[in-house]
């Protein structure tokens, strides 16, 4: 049972990871990014080719760092030059985006799924309580629990963080104290795609690579943030939680029903309260 | 939902041309025509095949446009209406539930229905939030249909046979490509005419007012919801259209009627083509098919080239190919 629980908390760590840098994006710009999982593609692929030279911890970083500057251009050429414009059109734009991603990652890693290896440091298994619980799923929810603690003592102690929380309550009041939100987007957006490269590469080991795994997990994440209520930093980490629980329960004991359990979930929330969990804002 | 923002692919003028219903009619008319004709002259198998395919994806394409045309909202999910048009016609054959003609009914009165009843949930949702929850939503329709082997086939579809003739007309103007296209053509002509009417009507002005600004329509004393409701189930019913001939000219249907991607690839079309006027998507799913088979021959990266030319839709011209054909001559086509 334990060891059910954190697998749980291994997917729904995974998830949070992805999610929040949607969550950030939304936050500061009010646009949701499409091509996300594709950027956690594209992170989980260049994972797999760092760790085949540099080792797994390279890898780890060469995808954030990565995947940080690409974030760190798309706002620069895509969002501050639309900001302006109707959020549909970015959105519209960010899904281009995706169909150039996917074929771009086809054409440089193939069609066939790619099986990355699990660093052989981290390949042993622990005893928790009697059962045997792999090493590298624990270093997940270690990471994915850093993530969220880093990321909470940010928002909280610096300007930037103050400054994303005041805009993901009320833009317009934000705009009003004289905040000038594209002066730290660019920031803000490096470190949500930096966020999805990460966990693209920390996934790897556990997910077989192709280039739709992308919108596997957009969709998933994107179930997260509407049911924890969009641009809410805690309402993610409670659904990433419970859709991790929810979705591993499903895997052990209704197999053939899991995938759609968290959808279920999903349009259950929304009728009991449609702005998610935490949102009393869209 | 700035009323005077001008690149956006949502504002457009209340009224875009004064009401002309025998000219739009006759315009229809006058393209069934051509369609037959071209039906009659081109010899090509591929050419119709081609083009039969076009004119029944522009119909789902319409399907799109018409919601974000009057709602303002953006559906990542409207296979799902298309896939479910396709499984009830298949599932009824297969399961003796209903007699073709019946299934044809049900296949689009099912689609509308739940679409009706999912518009109740999500139609308050607004913008972005409503994108994500329609993928979300479209994709589990696609998870179930790939999940529930026994009653859909999963991943392997499903396939049907026809009696020789469905609603007294033989059943093989259906399989072939020729007469397909003019069936699906005129259907398509009567779609158009029909949601122009619904547009211009004060039911099309209503929901064009809700779209604008929700909070004033509210104010002055309209129901806002159910309007909307009503547009989300006509575009669903649109879509149902498309599924049925789909089904009727494949008789197979797979998972993929139902996965995300069909929708990406519809709002494309629509948005391609431009959604503020009618005919936009059909021009939109058009140019993406020959587009499409022009680019297969030179290249493999069609999925990449078509996501530059929607970039490049997005930041040169958001009312797509129709608002810029539309604003060379005005009000002279905004009705065919």
């Amino acid at each position: 049972m334990l060891v059910q629980i954190l697998n749980g908390l291994v997917y729904g760590g995974l998830l949070y990871i992805v999610s929040v840098g949607l969550v950030l994006i939304f936050g500061l710009r009010r646009i949701v990014n499409f091509a996300h999982g594709s950027l956690f593609m594209i992170g989980a692929y260049i994972g797999f080719s760092v760790a085949a030279m540099g080792g797994f911890w390279g890898a780890v970083l060469a995808a954030a760092v990565v995947m940080g500057l690409v974030g760190a251009l798309l706002d620069l050429t895509v969002f501050q030059p639309l900001r302006r414009q109707d959020p549909i059109v970015t959105v519209l734009v960010t899904f281009g985006l995706l169909m150039v991603l996917e074929d771009f990652a086809q054409t440089v890693w193939g069609k066939d799924y790619l099986k990355m290896p699990v660093p052989p440091m981290l390949s042993g298994s622990v005893s928790i309580f009697g059962d045997s619980f792999p090493i590298y799923r624990l270093l997940v929810i270690v990471v994915a629990g850093a993530v969220a603690l880093g990321l909470s003592i940010w928002l909280r102690a610096s300007k930037i963080g103050l400054y994303v929380r005041a805009s993901s309550v009320d833009p317009f009041t934000t705009a009003m104290q004289g905040v000038n939100t594209d002066r730290v987007s660019v920031v803000v957006v490096a470190l949500g795609t930096a966020l999805a490269g990460l966990s693209g590469t920390i996934s790897a080991p556990l997910l077989a690579l192709s280039p739709s795994m992308g919108s596997y997990i957009l969709i998933e994440s994107f179930i997260v943030v509407v049911v924890g209520g969009l641009g809410s930093f805690v309402g993610a980490f409670v659904a990433a939680i419970v859709i991790g629980q929810v979705h591993n329960i499903g895997l052990v004991y209704l197999p053939w029903a899991a995938t759609m359990i968290p959808f279920v979930l999903m349009v259950v929330v929304l009728i009991w309260r449609p702005t998610g969990i935490a949102g009393s804002h869209v | 939902m700035r009323p005077n923002d001008a690149a956006s692919v949502r504002a457009m003028p209340l009224r875009s041309a004064p009401a002309r219903p025998v000219v739009a009619a006759a315009v229809a008319a006058a393209t069934v025509a051509i369609a037959a004709l071209i039906a009659k002259t081109v010899q090509s198998e591929l050419v119709m095949t081609l083009l039969t395919q076009a004119v029944i994806t522009a119909i789902l394409a319409t399907g799109v446009g018409f919601l974000i045309r009057q709602n303002g909202v953006v559906s990542f999910g409207h296979a799902a209406f298309y896939g479910i048009a396709c499984y009830t016609i298949v599932l009824c054959l297969r399961n003796g539930i209903a007699s073709p003609e019946l299934a044809i009914v049900l296949a689009l009165i099912v689609p509308t229905a739940v679409a009706f009843l999912l518009g109740l949930v999500i139609v308050r949702i607004p913008g972005i939030a409503f994108s994500m929850l329609t993928l979300a939503v479209g994709q589990a329709c696609f998870e179930f249909a790939m999940k529930a082997r026994q009653v859909t086939g999963g991943e392997d579809g499903l396939s049907i046979n026809l009696p020789a003739q469905i609603f007294g007309m033989p059943t093989t103007w259906f399989q072939s490509a020729h007469s397909m296209f003019v069936i699906s053509w005129g259907i398509l002509a009567v779609i158009v005419v029909g949601l122009w009417y619904v547009a211009e009507s004060p039911f099309g002005l209503l929901t064009a007012a809700i779209r604008e600004n929700e909070e004033r329509a509210r104010f002055i004393g309209y129901a806002t919801t159910l309007p909307r409701v009503l547009v989300l189930a006509l575009s669903a019913f649109v879509v149902a259209v498309a599924g049925v001939l789909f089904t009727l000219y494949n008789i197979f249907v797979s998972p993929g009627v139902l996965h995300w991607s069909l929708s990406g690839s519809a709002l494309i079309m629509a948005i391609i083509g431009g959604t503020r006027v009618i005919w936009g998507p059909t021009l939109g799913a058009i140019v993406y098919f020959f587009a499409k088979d022009l680019a297969g021959d030179v290249t493999e990266h069609w999925q990449a080239i078509i996501g530059l030319i929607l970039i490049a839709v997005m930041l040169v011209a958001p009312a797509g190919l129709g608002g810029a054909l539309a604003k060379l001559w005005p009000g002279s086509k905004t009705d065919g």
